[in-house]
């Protein structure tokens, strides 16, 4: 019988800055749709909202990469402001009213990532949870294609939880 | 016996070595070709896959790296147990840390602290590959494979299966070779065999046995045919072996037979001196004894000159009847003496032939003598001379003992003779009828025979063209001149005195004016006063020999007309030729027949 061995863990790398680069790879498996973009050299749009940490660090990795072959940028959006272009979603936890937020936020072309309890169950595509001392993350496949999105197969073997329909 | 001995000795080896070494070159350079080629897109091949293979990990394992699921990349990894071949595997990360393993059950192998770039390496019986896991464009890890490469186990398998073929070819060529011998050289070697048996045992009735029709088929055949042929010369040579061995037995025979009455007769004349009747009894008989003898050395030179091809005849148009009527004056003693009756029967009108008389006459006498011969005493012979058409024809009958039916062609072939029971004294040496045959045929005739049978008598008939023109003399003239010899003048020169004194007796008493002398001196010395018109001269003469001698009596102006005659114990046709070049015009060989140089003498 085939034995597999985890290498010896590493330090891990800060949370928010693990969540940033999390955040910039989930885009590598998901499919968006032609009409999400404006053009064929209009951005691909991170956007963060209450979570100023992984922000920054999502604004480093993004710095000179490309999505789908968009030009990659991040965007601080702020509470009640335009989603309009806005890729990805990502929700920080420490909101009030973060039910509604995701409320407002569902729309088409619009991947959304929280990082709460229940946050799938709460309307979000994608949900960071931590476990093991490690990042990883929960997926609703339903959540994704009401807002016309398809997500990897591939990134579903590494959901520690897949809610589909 | 050396190897390359062997090789050229044996048809077999060397056709087992061609196929051989034909079969095994072949084998080894597509093999190794086969090989070479194999190997390198065996290499190409594995190398490609265990790239595409570490792409496919690669692939599948790039979400595991891109979020850090060191559990998922394992159990990604672990699909890798289906390839047996696969010793380890294992994932890097971006940085380089090793971040996954996996490797086969029982093994326990090293991976590398750091990984390399894209690419692939061997070392031993094992590669190496190194994969970049790429997302998005960006390198996010890499894939290490570790795995079996064994291309000499192919090698291995290789040679098995050639050297397989080998054995294969080596069966396949004792085979061929088995049946090429079958084939080809057990027929080659059946008609070696055959050809010593045949030299060692002299038995030509042997013959190579034939199993094919092919080209081996066709030696044995020739082989054969000249078997046969072989066997007929052989058979040919002993005959005539056997011939010339019965006919030495018979010469000696023949020449020792007259000698015992000679002898005799010697003696007789011996005790009586004085009783002239008994004398002159002894005399003949001695002369008839001589007379025998000398035919028997006749016979002989001629079968000297028969064998050798020399045999000639000088032609002249002569008279056939003459010829036949000295025949029979020839033979007729012996018919008497037989007690046979001749009856003759001869065309009025003159046949002329052109011929060489003496030796036609021969002819006659030695059908005459035949058919006396072996006609039992009291027969009768019936001689016939005709014209038939643009023919003479000469027929020779008995009554005699005749000839089988098997027998007529054989007779004409030397020393045969074919009742040996005849009595001895009258055998001959069996050469007459081959000689007259032979002689006919010079005269552009032919001489048949028939016969009814044994004992119903047989039948010699001589054909011979009839001359062109007339008779050469006046018939009335020569008889003139034989029956009125006149005198000649005639020189005898010859060291054996008794020759020369008995030859000039016999001229002399003819009538003739003779002078003896011993040498060619005195010849020289006599003839310009004597100026003869004959001369006899020996050949063998001490001081001046007889061809020197003629030469000079040319060259005299009284001799130079001179009938010059050579006398020598030489007949043979080279000792003719040189007579006639020295300028004789007649050659006689000793001893001389008196009837001969009285022709000479009276026909001058």
């Amino acid at each position: 019988m085939a034995c597999a061995q985890e290498a010896p863990a590493r330090r891990e790398a800060s949370e928010p800055g693990v969540k940033a680069a999390f955040l910039y790879k989930f885009a590598s498996y998901v499919e968006w749709p032609a009409s999400a973009f404006a053009g064929p050299n209009s951005p691909f749009v991170i956007g963060v909202l209450g979570a100023e940490e992984v922000a920054s660090e999502l604004e480093r990795i993004v710095q000179g990469k490309s999505v789908h072959g968009h030009p990659a940028a991040m965007r601080r959006v702020k509470e009640g402001e335009s989603l309009a272009g806005v890729h990805v979603l990502f929700v920080g936890r420490g909101l009030m009213n973060l039910r509604g937020i995701l409320r407002g936020a569902q729309q088409p072309g619009t991947l959304l990532v929280t990082d709460v309890d229940r946050g799938l169950e709460m309307g979000s595509a994608i949900n960071f949870v931590f476990a093991d001392d490690r990042v990883g993350f929960e997926v609703s496949v339903e959540a994704a294609e009401r807002n016309g999105l398809k997500i990897s197969s591939r990134m579903l073997n590494v959901a520690r939880r897949v809610v589909s329909r | 016996m050396t190897f390359q001995d062997h090789i050229r000795r044996s048809l077999r080896t060397r056709v087992m070595l061609l196929v051989l070494v034909t079969t095994v070159s072949a084998l080894l350079l597509s093999g190794a070709g086969l090989v070479i080629y194999d190997l390198r897109s065996y290499e190409r091949q594995w190398t490609n896959d265990m790239v595409a293979t570490a792409e496919i990990v690669a692939r599948a394992s790039a979400p595991a790296l891109a979020f850090n699921d060191r559990r998922t990349a394992s159990g990604d990894l672990s699909v890798l147990r289906t390839r047996s071949r696969i010793l380890g595997a294992a994932l890097y990360t971006r940085d380089g840390e090793l971040f996954a393993t996996y490797q086969q059950p029982g093994m326990k192998i090293p991976f590398p602290d750091h990984p390399e770039p894209n690419g692939y390496s061997v070392a031993g019986d094992q590669m190496v590959v190194f994969r970049r896991v790429v997302e998005n464009n960006e390198p996010i890890g890499t894939v290490y494979l570790r795995t079996l490469y064994r291309p000499y186990d192919r090698l291995r398998d290789y040679l098995t299966i050639i050297v397989g073929v080998m054995v294969a070819s080596f069966a396949a060529a004792a085979l061929f070779s088995g049946w090429l011998q079958s084939a080809v050289t057990r027929p080659i070697l059946e008609v070696a065999r055959v050809a010593r048996d045949v030299r060692e045992k002299r038995d030509y009735s042997l013959r190579a046995p034939k199993s094919t029709e092919d080209e081996i088929g066709e030696l044995v055949d020739a082989f054969n045919e000249m078997l046969a042929e072989a066997g007929r010369r052989a058979e040919a040579m002993r005959e005539a072996d056997r011939r010339k061995d019965e006919f030495l037995a018979t010469l000696a025979h023949e020449l020792r037979n007259p000698l015992a009455p000679i002898r005799n007769a010697l003696e007789i004349l011996r005790l009586t001196k004085d009783d002239p009747e008994r004398s002159r009894v002894a005399r003949e008989m001695m002369e008839r004894q001589l007379v025998q003898m000398v035919r028997l050395v006749d016979d002989l030179l001629d079968v000297s000159r028969i064998t050798t091809g020399k045999l000639a005849v000088r032609k002249a148009v002569v008279d056939l009847q003459g010829i036949v009527r000295d025949a029979i004056e020839t033979v007729r003693p012996f018919i008497e003496a037989r007690r046979h009756v001749l009856d003759v029967r001869m065309d009025d009108e003159v046949i002329r032939v052109e011929a060489d008389r003496t030796r036609l006459g021969q002819v006659f006498s030695n059908l005459l003598n035949n058919a006396a011969k072996y006609t039992h005493p009291g027969g009768r012979i019936e001689l016939s001379v005709s014209r038939e058409g643009s023919a003479a024809v000469v027929r020779v009958k008995d009554n005699g003992i005749g000839l089988a039916p098997e027998s007529l062609g054989a007779i004409f072939e030397m020393f045969v003779q074919v009742d040996r029971s005849l009595e001895r004294s009258q055998a001959g040496l069996g050469v007459g009828l081959t000689l007259a045959r032979r002689l006919v045929e010079l005269h552009e005739g032919d001489l048949q025979v028939a016969s009814e049978g044994t004992g119903k008598g047989s039948q010699f008939t001589v054909r011979l063209p009839l001359a062109l023109g007339n008779l050469a003399k006046d018939p009335a003239a020569a008889a003139e001149a034989a029956t009125h010899p006149t005198s000649r003048r005639v020189l005898i020169a010859d060291d054996n005195e008794d020759f020369a004194a008995s030859l000039a007796d016999l001229l002399s008493a003819n009538g003739h004016d003779v002078r003896v002398v011993h040498d060619g001196q005195q010849a020289l010395e006599v003839a310009p006063a004597f100026e003869p018109q004959v001369a006899f001269l020996d050949i063998g003469m001490p001081k001046v020999h007889g061809y020197e001698l003629a030469r000079r009596l040319r060259a005299l102006p009284q001799t130079t007309r001179c009938v010059l005659v050579a006398v020598t114990g030489w007949g043979q046709e080279d000792d003719r030729r040189r007579a006639r070049d020295a300028g004789f015009d007649r050659h006689l060989v000793k001893p001389v027949d008196p009837r001969q140089v009285a022709a000479i003498v009276e026909g001058y």
